[in-house]
């Protein structure tokens, strides 16, 4: 590992964001093209790097624990990264450079590309700190930098609907985070400590049962505030507006790497701190999240509504699969982390083939596009193969963690849970025909006989995922080396304390 | 480990060999008859009115209109509920917290 690489995956973002208006300046001052976009995936790379040589590490089985300014556990601050954090922080890298790369294209028609770099590069900072963070409220301040920064982003072209997006997903997400820093507050009352390896430990004394009241009251403002940024219903609410008027590059961003922080925190939450059984809140919310979100989607008229409707819909997937993994399915924790694999790259993937055909079209209505495959046919085919992939269509990577979620269902005793899995799959696909068809099939409006293919930047992004969709579903063991010792790590609450707690 | 739940390369290649040969039946089956339409045939009318083929788009609103019906207790009223309005979002938070309370409570004592 680099030396202190897990603190640069975070304080790299955050300074490059600050410093990205002094470059925006220099940019224009000396006529430099694209030097804002380029700094930005550069820091991106280099944040990818990064990661990787951390993953090294942990997935032999390591707990890194980096004491920052020197304060050793549980009384300073320390970064604490296991395998689930790698697999956290490899994904957010991987799909925030290809977002990165994206927005170069999509947004260089906007102005106060400044300002958008600093905001996105603020979300990955923010981002990485949760997931790496070995402390509860240092958990909290890195979620409100990463979603003050969202706020910002999906109100950034400033038009009505962004604006009232913005706002309503400012006032819920506040109520969320709100709800979170409560929960922080009331753990650190009654046990008097924020480290999460410590909190587990003192927790664990109540074995799970006979808890005080704050506990309870503590953790369900915890799973409240999670479940809200998670978007499951019903606290979905901010997510459809949120995801649709927002630019594209942003839907992409929240839809693929920001879905990885609250699946994050539901994948810890049944094991540290808390420890205590929520697996019937989360097989519950996941399979009301499930069908509500694929029959809502099913009847949008807004290719980006539709698609903020299956993110909701297949983040039901994952908590159900964490969920049934702590009802005895062992697949159902690996099943719902390889799910969240798959679906950032497939979401991201659709969000972008979105965004192409409405920066060529200017539309995002159904009925107002038509018949653009010969147009567009290398958007078309991307889109088809994230469509087939979210539908959990063989041999595309969304059947493989969709298949193993379906094994938990029977592995649980619960077998019409996976007949209820297995028919939302069948109103995803029947969803996604109707987005395919009416996008690229069928007759040409006469006002887009010229359109033309999305620009190359674009296109580099979505052919790279596309291949990572299809490469996965070929190739399952690429996906299971990462999933694997992810979901062991997320069980595994006696390697984690004793690593944090005894400083090795 | 997951080596005896799926087979990809092997399902991929039965994928594939399934869709040629239903292509070759498809073929094989083909029968071409020339077709021989009259002006008349080839226009496209929409309430009496002729249109170009190029304005003529399917309603998108139309597609899985069945599922609509079937489901429409379930539509009217979560399409009702969906108000746009943030009280009455937050009102559901708060009430989604009640519950979640109460499930953790009746789990844990």
């Amino acid at each position: 590992m680099i030396p202190h690489a897990p603190i640069l995956v975070i304080v790299l973002p955050l300074f490059t964001a600050f410093v990205m208006p002094l470059i925006g300046i220099i940019a224009e001052r000396y006529h430099i093209k694209y030097l804002r976009e380029l700094i930005a995936i550069g820091v991106m790379i280099v944040v990818l790097i990064l990661a990787g040589t951390i993953a090294q590490e942990v997935w032999n089985g390591e707990v890194i624990v980096y004491e920052l300014g020197g304060w050793s556990p549980p009384w300073g601050i320390v970064l604490a990264i296991d395998a689930l954090s790698t697999q956290m922080a490899l994904m957010i890298a991987g799909l925030g450079t290809l977002v990165m790369i994206y927005s170069a294209s999509y947004m260089s028609r906007d102005s106060g590309l400044s300002y958008f770099y600093t905001l996105m590069l603020l979300v990955i900072s923010g981002m990485m700190g949760i997931v790496l963070t070995g402390d509860f409220f240092n958990f909290y301040v890195f979620l409100e930098i990463m979603s003050i920064s969202s706020y910002a982003l999906v109100s950034f072209r400033r038009d009505a609907l962004s604006i009232e997006a913005g706002i309503k997903y400012l006032i819920i997400g506040s109520l969320g985070t709100s709800f979170v820093l409560l929960s922080v507050v009331m753990l650190y009352g009654v046990v008097g400590t924020l480290n999460i390896a410590d909190l587990g430990a003192k927790l664990a004394t109540y074995g799970g049962t006979n808890v005080p009241s704050v506990l309870v009251l503590s953790l369900a403002l915890f799973v409240t505030g999670v479940m809200i940024k998670v978007a499951m219903v019903p606290f979905h609410t901010w997510l459809p507006d949120a995801f649709t008027a927002a630019p594209t590059a942003i839907s992409a961003l929240l839809a693929g790497p920001a879905a990885v922080v609250g699946i994050y925190w539901v994948a810890r939450l049944p094991y540290l701190p808390f420890g205590m059984p929520v697996g019937l809140i989360l097989v519950s919310l996941g399979l009301i999240s499930m069908v509500v979100g694929v029959l809502m989607a099913l009847m949008q008229r807004d290719f980006k509504r539709m698609l903020a409707y299956h993110v909701i819909s297949q983040k039901g997937y994952m908590v159900l699969g964490i969920g049934l993994g702590t009802l005895g399915a062992t697949l159902g924790t690996q099943g719902g982390l390889f799910h969240l694999l798959n679906h950032s790259t497939y979401k991201a993937l659709l969000f972008m083939c979105a965004g192409a055909v409405l920066y060529q079209t200017k539309s995002q209505k159904f009925d107002e596009l038509g018949g653009l495959g010969k147009n567009m046919p290398i958007t078309a085919l991307t889109f088809l193969i994230g469509a087939l992939a979210i539908s959990g269509i063989p041999p595309l990577n969304g059947f493989v963690s969709k298949y193993i979620i379906y094994l938990a269902g029977f592995q649980a005793g619960m077998p019409w849970i996976t007949a209820i899995a297995v028919v939302v799959s069948g109103l995803t696909l029947a969803s996604f025909m109707k987005a395919f068809s009416s996008v690229f099939l069928g007759q040409r409006p006469q006002h887009l006989q010229g359109t033309r293919e999305a620009p190359k930047p674009m296109l580099f992004s979505m052919i790279v995922m596309a291949l990572i969709c299809v490469a996965i579903g070929l190739l399952p063991a690429l996906g299971f080396n990462i999933i694997g010792p992810a979901a062991e790590a997320a069980k595994n609450t006696s390697s984690y304390i004793s690593h944090v707690l005894g400083g090795t | 480990m997951f080596d005896f739940i799926w087979q990809p390369i092997i399902v991929t290649v039965a994928i594939l060999l399934c869709s040629l040969a239903t292509y070759l039946l498809l073929l094989s089956s083909h029968r071409t008859t020339k077709a021989q339409p009259t002006p008349e045939k080839m226009k496209n009318y929409a309430c009496g009115e002729e249109i170009k083929p190029e304005e003529a788009h399917a309603d998108s609103a139309q597609f899985f209109s069945a599922v609509r019906r079937v489901l429409s207790p379930f539509y009217r009223h979560i399409q009702a509920a969906h108000t746009g309005e943030v009280n009455t979002y937050l009102l559901w938070i708060v009430a989604g917290l009640v519950v979640i309370l109460i499930i953790i409570l009746l789990t844990v004592w």
